[in-house]
């Protein structure tokens, strides 16, 4: 009964303003550990006329909790768990963009610049998009290129990794601090997108993406016990990261369910030799009018990165991918994990020459909840299975247009 | 669970998508604007409630160790 509302809907004039306000918020309890990110976000969007809109955002992550700053193995004969240490950091995002949109194609362009105590970053981004075959066939091409810096201890290139320090702390980063360092992260992101509708109830979208990272791409706090005596380092990871996915998706909608039916699967492989697949589904259908429901279930698993390892005091050879690099991240090792969750959207839109509240053209407010249970295979801290595998996360967004 | 081979599955993907995209090449699938009312509802869209699915993605990103390949925008109203 909802659908071709938004066609059939559309305000005469045009639109002028709209502006979108959410938040997010994503838990992982734990007993020792835990994590909680707070994520609000708004954005502004102004459109002066039909072909051009501007786009000016907030964003910040405000994270708190604990994190085990040192990884060993089962062989490492450590206290881990109990020594995690309390953290927390805001990471505050401003972007602005453009956008313009003719009769059968698009171009938009952003820029973003955030900052944290121990994280800088600057991005920039364009995306081109075509329409052709009567609407049938998108195309959809896009660039991104990152410029960041991460605050380090202040070793040299030269120094030994196994003498590495990590950091305990973010006190000096980014000034001239003489025990800090910057260190540069360079990241070039390209993607193409092909969106096909094939009857009036089924389409179907295939993306490719490529990414290259180049610079210091592990975690400045994180130390790893490398030898059998305890000695520990500072994690070591390769400089350089070529990453590329495949993902395929289709929508059906079934008009005696009145609702739009969507699959889709994702292949991963990167130059650390981590294959992953994704798999999701997810189902749409108004409720009433104004109210949509939409449930989604994802199963997601990968193989281990190829210098990976529980445990690094078990002599592996020197001169081997885990003997030259080392790491304690467990999204490097192998794991599984399922999501399940869904999403309700009110939406109230004004009719024609009048305005909600006599200012809204039309109003929206989304609610949705996902939880996320990973399954580490071999991941461990010093032998204990960790127990913050479980992530809930929350969202709220209220959007209006004015 | 055990992995499919990448090269298998990358190369039966491959395939697929060729054959695909001879099939849209040939012009042989064409949806006329009076019949996108479906097409064109919300629910249709593969990058609907972006800002939902960017919070998700976001939390997902930093759990996994894969990225990208996700939903670009498309569906297409076809209303102008």
């Amino acid at each position: 009964m909802g659908l071709g509302v938004v066609c059939g809907a559309a305000p005469a004039q045009a639109q002028v303003a709209s502006a979108d306000l959410s938040s997010a918020l994503f838990v992982e309890p734990s007993r020792h550990s835990g994590l909680t990110v707070v994520n609000p976000k708004a954005v502004l969007s102004v459109t002066p006329n039909k072909w051009l809109s501007v786009q000016g955002a907030y964003e910040a992550d405000i994270v708190s909790g604990a994190s085990e700053a040192l990884k060993g193995g089962k062989l490492s004969n450590v206290d881990i768990v109990t020594s995690a240490t309390h953290f927390s950091d805001t990471r505050h995002a401003l972007t602005g963009g453009f956008s313009i949109k003719r009769a059968a194609t698009r171009l938009s362009g952003s820029y973003t610049y955030g900052t944290e105590h121990d994280y800088r970053s600057n991005a920039f981004a364009i995306s081109a998009g075509t329409d052709f075959l009567q609407k049938n066939t998108q195309i959809d091409l896009s660039y991104g290129r990152g410029f960041d810096k991460v605050c380090t201890t202040a070793f040299s290139a030269s120094d030994a990794a196994s003498g590495r320090l990590a950091l305990d702390n973010s006190q000096g980063c980014f000034t001239d601090d003489k025990k800090r360092a910057s260190r540069d992260i360079s990241l070039n992101n390209f993607q193409v997108g092909w969106t096909q509708t094939w009857t009036p109830v089924f389409a179907t979208q295939l993306v490719l993406s490529a990414a290259l990272q180049n610079g210091f791409l592990g975690n400045p706090y994180r130390s790893v016990v490398i030898a059998s005596a305890g000695d520990q380092a500072l994690e070591n990871h390769p400089e350089n990261r070529a990453r590329g996915a495949v993902g395929v998706r289709g929508k059906y909608y079934v008009r005696s369910l009145r609702t739009a039916f969507s699959a889709g699967a994702r292949l991963y492989r990167d130059t650390w030799d981590i294959f992953g697949q994704t798999y999701e589904v997810d189902a749409e259908r108004y409720m009433l009018p104004w109210l949509r429901v939409l449930l989604r279930a994802r199963y997601y698993t990968q193989t281990k990165a190829l210098f990976w390892s529980d445990d690094y005091t078990g002599g592996e050879p020197q001169s081997g991918p885990r003997g030259q690099y080392w790491s304690g991240d467990r999204e490097l090792s192998p794991l599984s994990s399922y999501l399940i969750g869904g999403r309700v959207q009110a939406t109230r839109e004004g009719r024609k020459g009048e305005r909600i509240l006599g200012l809204f053209l039309s109003f929206s407010g989304t609610v949705s909840f996902d939880l996320l249970k990973t399954n580490l295979r071999d991941f461990t801290l010093g032998g204990s299975a960790p127990d913050d595998t479980l992530a809930l996360l929350w969202s709220l967004g209220l959007r209006g247009e004015f | 669970m055990k992995h499919l081979e990448a090269s298998v599955v990358l190369k039966s993907l491959g395939l697929a998508c060729g054959a695909l995209l001879t099939i849209a090449s040939a012009g042989c699938a064409t949806v006329r604007p009076e019949q996108r009312a479906i097409l064109a509802d919300p629910t249709m869209q593969f990058d609907d409630q972006a800002a939902d699915r960017a919070a998700l993605e976001h939390a997902l990103d930093n759990r996994e160790g894969s990225t990208g390949g996700g939903s670009v925008r498309g569906g297409g109203c076809g209303c102008n």
